[in-house]
C-alpha cells in the first residue's frame, strides 16, 4: 500500500546480473537509491556502466537478480519476489518519456495521451478530458486534434510528456529526454519537467549524459561499474 | 477504450485499401470458380428438366446419350409406347459438332427431335416452332444466331426459325434443333464416296448380286444408305405411374438401359463432371493457400512496421490480447475488403465468361467465412511475432 511521506523510489542493494556462469555480467552491483515526490534527479554515468539496466528495473520491464525496490512505500521486488501484476504497476505508477516521442502515430494528439487513463478502465470522455487538461499544462493544448505527424518535434516532446503523466504516476522515468535537442529546446524540455514534478509531485528520474542540462539538477546519482554514487548538483534555474 | 486496429487502418487506409482490393481480385477468382462449378451442376439439370422426359431409354450398357455414345433403332420407341405407366415418348439424337455461320464458329450440340413430343425445345424467346419437316431450325440464343439467319449443317443449308434460352449441353455448348430425319441424316450417312464405295462392294458381292434374283440388289443397296439409328428415347410417363417401376420394366423386358431424372442427374452432375470438379477444387485450394500467404505477409509486415509502437503500448501497460486483438482485427478486416471487393468483381466479370457462372448466395456466405477463416489464421504468425517483442526495446539500451 501507498504509504504517506514515503519516497516515490526507495532501491536497496539493487543488482542485475545478465547471464550464468563463465558470460555472466553484473550490470548492477548493489545500488541504493530514494527519490521523493516531486523531486528531479539525474542519474548520469559512462557508457556501459549499467544506467540502461537500472531504468529497465525502474520500468518494471526487467527483473533485479536481487535487492529491494519501493515505489510510495509499497514493495515492488524483493530479493527473489516481485508484485503479481507488473504490467498494471508500469500502467498506473510509472510514467515513460524516451530520447524520441514514440507516440502512437494512428492515434491523434488527445488520444495518445487519453490512450494511458483508458487502458486503466477510464471511460474514454474522461479520459479525453484528462488529456485536454495535461495537454492545456504543457501548452499544447491547441494541437489537441492534430495528428502526430502534424506537429514539430518539440510539440510531440510535450505531448510525450502528457503521455507520462496521464495516470498521475508518482514516478516518470526519463530515458535521455534531450539527447536529439538543441540546448534551448534541452532546457525547455528540462524546465517542463521540474514544473510538472512540482504540480504533480512526481519524481522523475532523467538518465543523461547530456552536459547542457546536468548543471540543473539539484540531486544527481553518477553511476559507476554498477554502481550508485550520490552527489549534489548545481540546482542551476532554468 | 479505443478501437486500435480501426484507428491504424485508418491512419494508414490507401496501403491497405490496395492490399485489400488486390485480396479482393483473388476473393473475385475463388468466387467465379466455385461459381463455373456451379453452372456446370446448373447446365447438367438445366439438360435435364428441360428434355421434357421422365425417362431416358439408351443403349444397354452404355450411360448414353449425353455422357457416352448410344445407338438404338428408331422403332424401339414402338415396344416402350405400349408398356404400363408410359404416356409418351420421342426419339432423339444428339450430335456435338462444329457449325459455321459467316465468321463465326460455333460449338454447338445439334439436337434432332421429333415435333410435339418430348426432346422438342422448351420455350422459345423469339421466333416460331418448326413447322416444316426439313431444313428449319432452333437455335439457343447463346450461338449468337438470329431468326432469319442461314446456318449450313454439313450438305444443307438451315434456317433459323425460333430462338430458346438455357438449352445447352452437359459441356455448355448451345444447342440447334432439327427435325429428328435431319439429325439422323448428318449424324449416321455416310458421305458420297462412302456410299458409292459401298455400292461397288455390294454389287461385287454374289451373295446379294444375283443374276436371278431381280431386284435384291437395290434394295439391299437403297437399305445401306438409309439410316434408322437414333441415341434416345426419351420417355414421359402418366402422372401416377412410378418413374423407377417403369425403368425396371423397361430394363427387364426391351433389353434395354433405361434412366430415370435422379440417375441422370447423377450421371451428369456427378459423374461427368467429376475431372471438372476436381480441377475446380484444387484450384480453391491453391487459391486459397496464395489468399492467406497474402495476407499473413502483409498482416506481418504491417505488424513489424509497428514494432515499437507494440514496445510502447506494452511498456505502458496495453494487455497483450489487446496487441494480439489488433492485429487479428487488421487482419479480418482487410479479408472483409477483399471479400467485398471480390464479391463485385466476380458479379461484373461473370457475364463475360463464355461458359455459365452462377454465384450462389449460399457460396458468397462460406466464400465469406472461408476468407474470414484465413485471415484470422494469417494472423497468428504476427500476433506471435507481436507478442515476442520485449517492452524493454522501446527504452534505449
Ligand atoms: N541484455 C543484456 N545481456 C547481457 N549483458 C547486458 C545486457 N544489457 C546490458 N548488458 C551489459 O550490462 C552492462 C551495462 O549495460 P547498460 O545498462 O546498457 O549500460 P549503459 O546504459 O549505461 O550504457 C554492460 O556491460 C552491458 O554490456
Ligand atoms: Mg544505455
Amino acid at each position: 500500500m501507498a504509504k504517506m511521506n514515503a519516497p516515490a523510489i526507495r532501491l536497496q542493494g539493487l543488482k542485475k546480473r545478465y547471464g550464468t556462469g563463465e558470460a555472466a555480467v553484473d550490470a548492477l552491483k548493489g545500488v541504493d537509491m530514494t527519490v521523493a515526490p516531486g523531486e528531479v534527479i539525474g542519474l548520469i554515468g559512462p557508457s556501459g556502466s549499467g544506467k540502461s539496466t537500472l531504468l529497465k528495473c525502474l520500468g518494471a520491464v526487467i527483473e533485479p537478480s536481487a535487492g529491494r525496490m519501493e515505489i510510495s512505500g509499497q514493495a515492488i521486488y524483493d530479493d527473489r519476489w516481485k508484485i503479481a501484476d507488473l504490467r498494471a504497476l508500469r500502467r498506473d505508477q510509472i510514467g515513460f518519456v524516451f530520447q524520441a516521442p514514440y507516440l502512437i502515430p494512428f492515434l491523434d494528439v488527445t488520444d495518445n495521451v487519453a490512450l494511458l487513463p483508458m487502458l486503466a478502465g477510464m471511460s474514454n470522455g474522461q479520459a479525453r478530458l484528462r488529456a485536454r487538461e495535461l495537454l492545456e499544462a504543457l501548452d499544447v493544448g491547441h494541437r489537441a486534434n492534430a495528428q502526430i505527424s502534424q506537429l514539430s518535434g518539440g510539440e510531440q516532446q510535450r505531448v510525450a510528456i502528457a503521455r507520462a503523466l496521464a495516470n498521475h504516476p508518482p514516478v516518470i522515468l526519463a530515458d535521455e529526454p534531450t539527447a536529439p535537442l538543441d540546448s534551448e529546446r534541452a532546457l525547455t524540455v528540462v524546465r517542463i519537467l521540474n514544473e510538472m514534478a512540482v504540480q504533480f509531485r512526481t519524481a522523475i528520474i532523467v538518465v543523461t549524459h547530456d552536459e547542457k542540462i546536468i548543471p540543473t539538477f539539484r540531486r544527481i546519482y553518477r553511476i559507476r561499474d554498477g554502481k550508485t554514487v550520490e552527489e549534489a548538483g548545481e540546482g542551476r534555474q532554468v | 477504450m479505443i478501437n486500435l486496429a480501426s484507428r491504424d487502418i485508418l491512419h494508414g487506409w490507401g496501403k491497405f485499401l490496395f492490399t485489400g482490393i488486390g485480396l479482393g481480385l483473388l476473393v473475385g477468382l475463388t468466387l467465379s470458380m466455385a461459381g463455373i462449378y456451379r453452372g456446370l451442376v446448373e447446365d447438367g439439370r438445366m439438360l435435364i428438366d428441360n428434355s421434357g422426359a421422365d425417362l431416358w431409354v439408351v443403349q444397354q450398357g452404355t450411360l448414353g446419350p449425353y455422357a457416352e455414345p448410344s445407338n438404338l433403332r428408331d422403332d424401339v420407341y414402338r415396344s416402350i409406347v405400349g408398356l404400363p405407366g408410359v404416356a409418351e415418348t420421342g426419339n432423339v439424337a444428339y450430335l456435338s459438332m462444329q457449325v459455321s455461320h459467316g465468321a463465326k464458329d460455333v460449338r454447338v450440340m445439334l439436337v434432332g427431335f421429333e415435333s410435339g413430343r418430348p426432346g422438342q425445345p422448351g420455350y422459345l424467346i423469339a421466333g416460331r416452332p418448326v413447322t416444316r419437316s426439313h431444313y428449319e431450325a432452333i437455335a439457343d440464343e447463346k450461338t449468337g444466331f438470329h431468326v432469319g439467319d442461314h446456318v449450313r449443317i454439313r450438305r444443307h443449308e438451315y434456317e433459323v426459325v425460333g430462338l430458346t434460352r438455357r438449352m445447352v449441353s452437359a459441356s455448355g455448348d448451345p444447342m440447334i434443333f432439327v427435325p429428328l430425319k435431319d439429325a439422323q441424316e448428318v449424324q449416321f450417312l455416310k458421305d458420297n464416296d462412302a456410299l458409292i464405295n459401298e455400292r461397288a462392294r455390294t454389287a461385287a458381292n454374289p451373295a446379294f448380286n444375283r443374276p436371278n434374283v431381280p431386284g435384291l440388289l437395290e434394295a439391299v443397296q437403297s437399305s445401306q444408305a438409309q439410316s434408322h439409328q437414333v441415341n434416345a428415347v426419351l420417355v414421359r410417363i402418366e402422372p401416377d405411374a412410378d418413374a423407377d417401376v417403369v425403368a425396371e420394366n423397361i430394363r427387364r423386358w426391351k433389353r434395354l438401359q433405361a434412366y430415370t431424372k435422379a440417375q441422370m442427374d447423377d450421371i451428369l452432375v456427378v459423374k461427368l463432371i467429376a475431372t471438372s470438379a476436381k480441377q475446380i477444387a484444387l484450384f480453391l485450394v491453391i487459391l486459397s493457400a496464395v489468399s492467406a500467404a497474402i495476407v499473413a505477409f502483409i498482416i506481418y509486415s504491417l505488424t513489424m512496421n509497428k514494432v515499437r509502437e507494440i514496445a510502447v503500448l506494452k511498456l505502458i501497460g496495453a494487455r497483450n490480447s489487446t496487441i494480439a486483438g489488433m492485429i487479428l482485427q487488421q487482419a479480418l478486416g482487410l479479408g472483409m475488403i477483399g471479400f467485398i471487393v471480390g464479391r463485385i468483381v466476380a458479379g461484373m466479370w461473370a457475364p463475360v465468361f463464355p461458359k455459365y457462372v452462377l454465384l450462389l448466395p449460399g457460396d458468397a456466405l462460406r466464400g465469406f467465412v472461408v476468407v474470414m477463416i484465413i485471415c484470422a489464421l494469417a494472423s497468428v504468425v504476427a500476433i506471435r511475432a507481436a507478442l515476442r517483442i520485449d517492452p524493454a526495446e522501446a527504452i534505449g539500451g
